[in-house]
């Protein structure tokens, strides 16, 4: 026994010290270097993080961030979340990013407020963090917030729906319904606001009435932006306070909604009303042209992912990104520099203006 | 019959798995309209020989030829040997409970017209098959809901509607009462006359000796010989001697019984049906064990012999009404099996396979799964004294095995029976109730089975054998009670106990039955 | 006995099961070596490393609870759900009623013992397949959390990260490792070397023939350096950063489980159950105990699963738990578990689970999508069952026995040894 117990301790020892050797010291990193960024290698790896692909629009996004991002030089990862464990996975993915050495990672996250860990362990590896479209909350550790005006979106939202009821029926009261996107989605909450900064004074006035009486965010919310969500929403509100009324207005948050909110009324067998919607998604235009959307906004995602891309490469290059809001955008934690994109909006009247240098949409819209 | 023509010739059939060989050079040649039966004991490679005939292990996987009706056959799977009219019908009945007597029979061969089944053929076709096997039954019945005898008929109905030419019955008995068996053979007898061959695979000796024409006997994979029964004057002892290779003196080891007190009595016991709450399974009934005595309980199969001893044990069979356990002068209450293990009792169960081993488990754990805490040190498993407890009951009963490392699942039936004495021999019981603790064993395994009882009955315990062969209750128990209905129906001492005494004692309750 | 054989006996497992287990880690050995190799070192980098266990081990403790459900012979779908409702829960604790977060720790897993104690009681005393119940369970407690937490997130303060996202403090002198997680290795190692010693002494006790000393050797050097080479690697990664603290408590778990399913009464009686109930409970178990203590046990489980996911995103939202029963079944089957229960083992659940996280790391970090890492993943579960099942109906081990046919070579013929024939010969005394 004291024969086999040496001889193990020997060979155990040996494999310690073998180890060893090829172990070497641990990188003494600073962590975020602050103040004056150095920039970076101009082939540099740039990580990007979008959710799930539920919507063109993030299809388009990844599209567009590989190009261009290839074309600007650096060497893109870009990653969408898994269509049931998104969170876990955008997690994971961008832990991978910072293991690879990206420089910048430009997340789109799946829920703005689970990042924080992954957020912080970049800003330690020395990587830069952009939120593209939805603010990370929570974490002291973003850099910045490249977005849309979301809450001018709800504003131009609410003032189409309120154009569209006129324009059908000079006079009130109009029925309508209220519907907002996912609860975990910190823009849901701002494009409704922004809306009911608009429709509130005439709910008050009693020009406008929500039949339903949901006015509550949490009420209107559809949980992960899905569209059978407010198809089945919708069903119901139909059943149960439709009945013998007529629904004239719809205010949907993005067209994905939308389209799911004209399907159920139409399986209703009732006339569609003015439904709002968002992001300029190819359904919805020829839905628009047909006459049955009301309304989208145009937040061109080519000069969203211009933008961002523009943020990069002044970090590339050491100097600071251009920003235009430096109050607004308080995460919980600081507040985040932020730059914000206007968003233009479309009815059937201004589409082929709005779409003219789409070449996907443009031709739509002939 | 000699001189009939030969059906079926199976040449040097050699068939290897991983490491063992089953069956080396075996030859075997049936003749056309003969009843073949084929011994052995467990493990001799009967059921291999009938896989390799069947196609279940196809064409290449041995060696060795296969001549059926006068051409070299080469059966790739089961469903090719039935269509040249072999059909097995194996121990485990491969029929669906929950469809009819019909829909079973056609199962996987249903007459078709036009694509949709044709019921009507196929009832009209079911009623003149069953009429050919003596089953009149509603062909609608569920197959659920009739017997296992009948359910067996039904089997063979499904052969008859492939079209058999040969028909291969593997242990077609086993699960079947006096009358049923003697029905299936009076069957088998009529499909001889009708020209209809079968080859017979059985531990009942005394079957095969009065319905087989020829025996084939195997051991450890080899042809022993070919036995012609009426030529060659065959008796059940010719027949033993050639499957264990030497004449067995005596099938029941001589021993002197030291019977003592009363020690365990079961006073007034009634026990309601598990389902049906209106049914007693048992209705006040009252039996003792004295230490070192062997008591047998006879009764047909479904009597409710096994009911009573498992609800006697902690409970594990239908719902406790009434009545009382004494144990050595003291009042008991046994509510589970645990109480009942603690109180040292144990029962073997009937089914090995089914309710006895977990046959995922190897010797070793199978051997101390009813009394961990005897190889448990302060709440933890001592793996060298479960090793050591195996092993001493590896040699005490001559369990063949290399190790007690082994898988019980390799090993044959009476050898898994022996885990089973050995698992319940651990907890050191006081009563051990074996129910049914031969069947399915080889003559060998048996003979060593009965030696142990009669070992635990001789340590000064007390011994419930619970068994369907009267003379294996006559030649080990010591005192015997009949059951019929879940009536004990009779108290016969040794001395008096005889097959015709005990059959009619057996029978005596019984109520009028339909047919 | 020739040296390739005492090899293969002792190494690679006389037994089926140890066989599979060796297949298994030969598995995840292999993988690891094909990403190390195709993502040029990253796989085997420190930050990595840490990365892939703080990335899993959540459900890698829901592996081992699902194993023992999964041996017991049932199933259990609702963990993430019931993750996801205690997190939630615990999350509000302490934000709306700032509960200390020891104390939320503790709240956690008592809802977690409640709902066990619930599915466990309809499982057990009812009788309800847990297939159902589970299902029930999955549906019911999704909603709970939706309802508790108005689909919304709650963050968690940063003291409850530590169980999710926390590390090692960094004491003692500047040795450039971490010196506590150096120390860990040094305790592994030591109890690797005091095992094997114990074993040899079994071994001798129960007479069976002793494993050569040289083989003895061989696998304490095999594992002293894999504990070596893994502590130096978890202790050599960003200052700050050690073998992760979720990682203590998964490997806790593990040893602590696997000790209980193998070495005690208890875990003995949950093989017993799964391999045949009526057979166990004729022997003496008592089966509903058992049954309700494994899917009690497992609800435990997930909601400490689902308070480390919570810690490690520093909140609790409406999607987390999403899939994770899928996750954690698949390591389990890939581990070598039956479907029909009986058969499986903690540690091969974790090896199981641990083949899926290392392939899905070195997919993300080769810049895999996760639509086909999706893909690959459910083809990879597909293949290591069917191969598994197709082993067992050849009767033996295709890669092992592949594997060892080679070192075999010296033997000339493979013919049955004699121990193998001995069952078929029967002997009759007197």
């Amino acid at each position: 026994m004291r024969n086999f117990l040496g001889k193990s301790v020997a060979v155990g020892v040996i494999a310690a010290l073998a180890l060893t050797a090829c172990g070497s010291g641990r990188e003494e990193e600073p962590g975020g270097s602050d103040g004056n960024a150095k920039g970076f290698a101009a082939n540099a790896l740039i990580g990007v993080a979008l959710p799930a692909k539920t919507s063109e629009n993030w299809v388009l996004a990844g599209d567009l961030f590989t190009n261009g991002l290839t074309e600007a030089g650096f060497a893109s990862d870009v990653q969408y979340a898994g269509a049931s464990t998104t969170v876990a996975d955008q997690q994971a993915q961008i832990t991978a990013m910072i293991t690879k050495g990206a420089k910048v990672i430009v997340i789109g996250a799946t829920d703005a407020a689970q990042l924080s860990t992954q957020v912080a362990a970049a800003h330690q590896a020395g990587a830069k963090v952009i939120a593209y479209d939805r603010l990370i909350t929570n974490t002291p550790d973003l850099d910045y917030y490249v977005a849309f005006d979301n809450f001018k979106v709800g504003q131009l939202q609410g003032r189409a729906l309120l154009d569209g009821l006129k324009a059908r029926k000079p006079n009130g009261p109009y029925h309508i319904e209220l519907f907002s996107g996912s609860p975990d989605d910190n823009n849901a909450g701002v494009f409704f606001n922004g809306a009911m900064d608009v429709l509130k004074p005439e709910i008050d006035k009693g020009t406008v009435v929500v039949a339903s009486k949901q006015t509550d965010v949490k009420q209107t919310a559809i949980q992960g932006w899905k569209a059978e969500g407010a198809q089945a929403r919708m069903d119901q509100l139909l059943t149960s306070t439709y009945g013998n009324r007529e629904l004239d207005g719809v205010l949907s948050p993005n067209d994905t909604l939308a389209r799911a909110i004209i399907t159920s009324v139409k399986g209703a067998g009732k006339k569609i009303p003015v439904v709002t919607g968002q992001d300029s998604e190819v359904e919805s235009v020829r839905s628009i042209m047909a006459g049955e959307q009301y309304m989208t906004i145009n937040k061109d995602t080519r000069n969203l992912v211009r933008q961002t891309i523009a943020m990069v490469k002044a970090l590339q290059a050491g100097q600071t990104p251009e920003v235009n809001d430096t109050k607004s955008y308080d995460n919980g934690s600081k507040v985040v520099d932020t730059y914000l994109l206007p968003p233009v909006a479309v009815t059937k009247a201004n589409a082929a203006e709005a779409y003219a240098d789409d070449p996907k949409l443009a031709p739509l819209t002939r | 019959m000699s001189d009939a023509p030969v059906l079926l010739e199976m040449r040097s059939i050699t068939k290897e798995f991983p490491g063992v060989k089953a069956l080396a050079d075996v030859n075997l040649v049936v003749r056309a309209g003969e009843i073949h039966a084929i011994c052995g004991e467990n493990g001799a490679g009967k059921s291999t020989l009938m896989k390799v005939l069947s196609g279940v292990h196809p064409h290449g996987s041995y060696d060795g030829r296969i001549v059926y009706r006068g051409a070299e056959t080469r059966f790739a799977d089961i469903r090719a040997s039935e269509g040249a009219g072999i059909v097995i019908i194996h121990q485990e009945l491969a029929l669906v409970p929950d469809m009819s007597i019909t829909e079973n029979i056609f199962l996987g061969n249903e007459p078709r017209r036009r694509g949709a089944i044709d019921w009507r053929l196929a009832n009209r076709r079911a009623v003149e098959l069953m009429a050919r096997v003596g089953l009149h039954e509603d062909p609608d019945t569920l197959v659920k809901d009739i017997g296992v005898g009948k359910q067996q008929l039904v089997e063979i109905a499904k052969a008859f509607a492939k079209d058999v030419r040969l028909l291969i019955l593997d242990e077609p008995t086993a699960a079947l009462n006096e009358a049923d068996s003697r029905h299936l053979l009076d069957l088998l007898r009529g499909f001889r006359s009708r020209g209809v061959t079968s080859i017979m695979i059985s531990h009942k000796l005394n079957e095969i000796e009065a319905i087989a024409d020829r025996i084939t006997i195997l051991r450890d994979g080899r042809t022993v010989e070919t036995l012609d029964v009426r030529a060659d004057g065959v008796d059940e002892d010719r027949i033993v001697r050639g499957m264990v290779g030497r004449e067995l003196g005596s099938r029941f080891p001589d021993r002197t019984p030291r019977i003592g007190e009363v020690f365990f009595e079961v006073r007034d016991w009634t026990v309601r049906h598990p389902i049906s709450a209106e049914r007693r399974v048992c209705r006040n009934e009252s039996f003792v064990v004295r230490r070192g005595e062997i008591v047998g309980f006879a009764g047909l199969m479904g009597a409710g012999r096994t009911e009573l001893a498992m609800s006697v044990f902690g409970r594990s069979y239908g719902v406790y009404e009434s009545g009382t356990i004494v144990k050595d002068g003291r009042q008991i209450v046994l509510r589970s099996v645990a109480d009942a293990i603690a109180h040292r009792l144990a029962y073997v169960s009937e089914d090995r396979k089914a309710i006895g081993l977990n046959l995922l488990d190897d010797i070793k754990a199978s051997t101390v799964a009813a009394k961990l805490a005897k190889v448990t040190r302060r709440g933890v498993l001592d793996a060298v004294a479960e090793h050591r407890a195996a092993e001493s009951y590896r040699r005490e009963l001559r369990i063949k095995a290399p190790t007690v490392d082994e898988g019980v699942s390799r090993l044959s039936g009476g050898n898994q029976q022996k885990v089973v004495l050995a698992k319940w021999m651990f907890t050191d019981p006081d009563l051990l109730i074996l129910d049914e603790p031969t069947r399915g064993i080889d003559v060998g395994a048996k003979y060593e089975i009965y030696g142990v009882i009669q070992r635990l009955a001789d340590q000064g315990r007390g011994v419930v054998v619970i068994s369907s062969e009267l003379p294996e209750l006559i030649g080990l128990c010591d005192r015997i009670y009949t059951v019929c209905e879940g009536a004990i129906t009779g108290e016969i001492a040794r001395e008096h106990a005889d097959p015709e005494t005990l059959m009619k004692r057996m029978t005596s309750t019984k109520r009028t039955q339909p047919r | 006995m020739s040296r390739a054989k005492d090899l293969r006996k002792n190494l690679f497992g006389g037994t089926t099961s140890n066989a599979r287990q060796f297949g298994m880690i030969f598995t995840l050995v292999a993988i690891v070596v094909l990403f190390q190799i195709l993502t040029d070192g990253l796989t085997l980098r420190s930050d990595n490393l840490i990365a892939l266990f703080q990335q899993n081990s959540y459900i890698l403790i829901l592996a081992i609870g699902m194993l023992m459900v999964i041996v017991a012979g049932h199933i259990d779908l609702s963990v993430g759900s019931v993750a996801a409702f205690a997190g939630i829960l615990v999350a509000k604790s302490m934000s709306d009623w700032s509960l200390p977060w020891p104390a939320a720790v503790a709240f956690g897993l008592l809802i977690g013992a409640a709902i066990g104690a619930w599915q466990g009681f309809w499982v057990a005393y009812v009788g309800v397949p847990a297939f159902i119940v589970t299902l029930a369970g999955m549906l019911l407690f999704r909603g709970g959390n939706q309802f508790i937490g108005n689909a919304d997130t709650i963050p968690v303060p940063e003291g409850f990260r530590v169980i999710g996202a926390g590390f090692l403090p960094e004491v003692g002198p500047n040795t450039g490792y971490n010196n506590l997680t150096l120390l860990l290795g040094l305790a592994a190692c030591a109890a690797v070397a005091w095992r094997e010693v114990r074993a040899r002494r079994t071994r001798r006790e129960m007479a069976a023939d002793p494993t050569p000393t040289w083989i003895s050797i061989l696998r304490l050097a095999v594992m002293v350096g894999a504990i070596v080479f893994a502590s130096l690697r978890f202790a050599s990664g960003r200052v700050g950063t050690s073998f992760p603290v979720s990682g203590i408590i998964l490997v806790a778990l593990v040893l602590a489980y696997s000790f209980y399913t193998r070495n005690t009464a208890g875990g003995r009686h949950i093989y017993a159950v799964g391999g045949n109930s009526r057979a166990a409970e004729l022997s003496g178990v008592k089966l509903r105990r058992v049954n309700f203590l494994v899917m009690t046990n497992m609800s435990v489980l997930a909601a400490l699963a689902g308070m480390i996911f919570v810690a490690r995103s520093a909140a609790s939202g409406p999607q987390d738990g999403n899939g994770w029963e899928l996750d954690a079944i698949a390591a389990v089957f890939i581990g070598g578990a039956a479907v029909s229960g009986g058969i499986g083992t903690i540690s091969g659940s974790i090896v199981g689970g641990l083949v899926m996280a290392v392939l899905n790391n070195g997919l993300q970090l080769l810049g895999v999508g996760t639509d086909r890492v999706q893909i690959i993943k459910g083809l990879v579960l597909l293949l290591a069952v069917a191969l598994d099942v197709y082993n067992k109906r050849q009767g033996r081990f295709s890669v092992i026995g592949g594997l060892t046919r080679s070192l075999r070579r010296d033997t000339p013929t493979p013919a049955a040894p004699e121990a193998q024939r001995a069952p078929a010969v029967t002997k009759v005394p007197g």
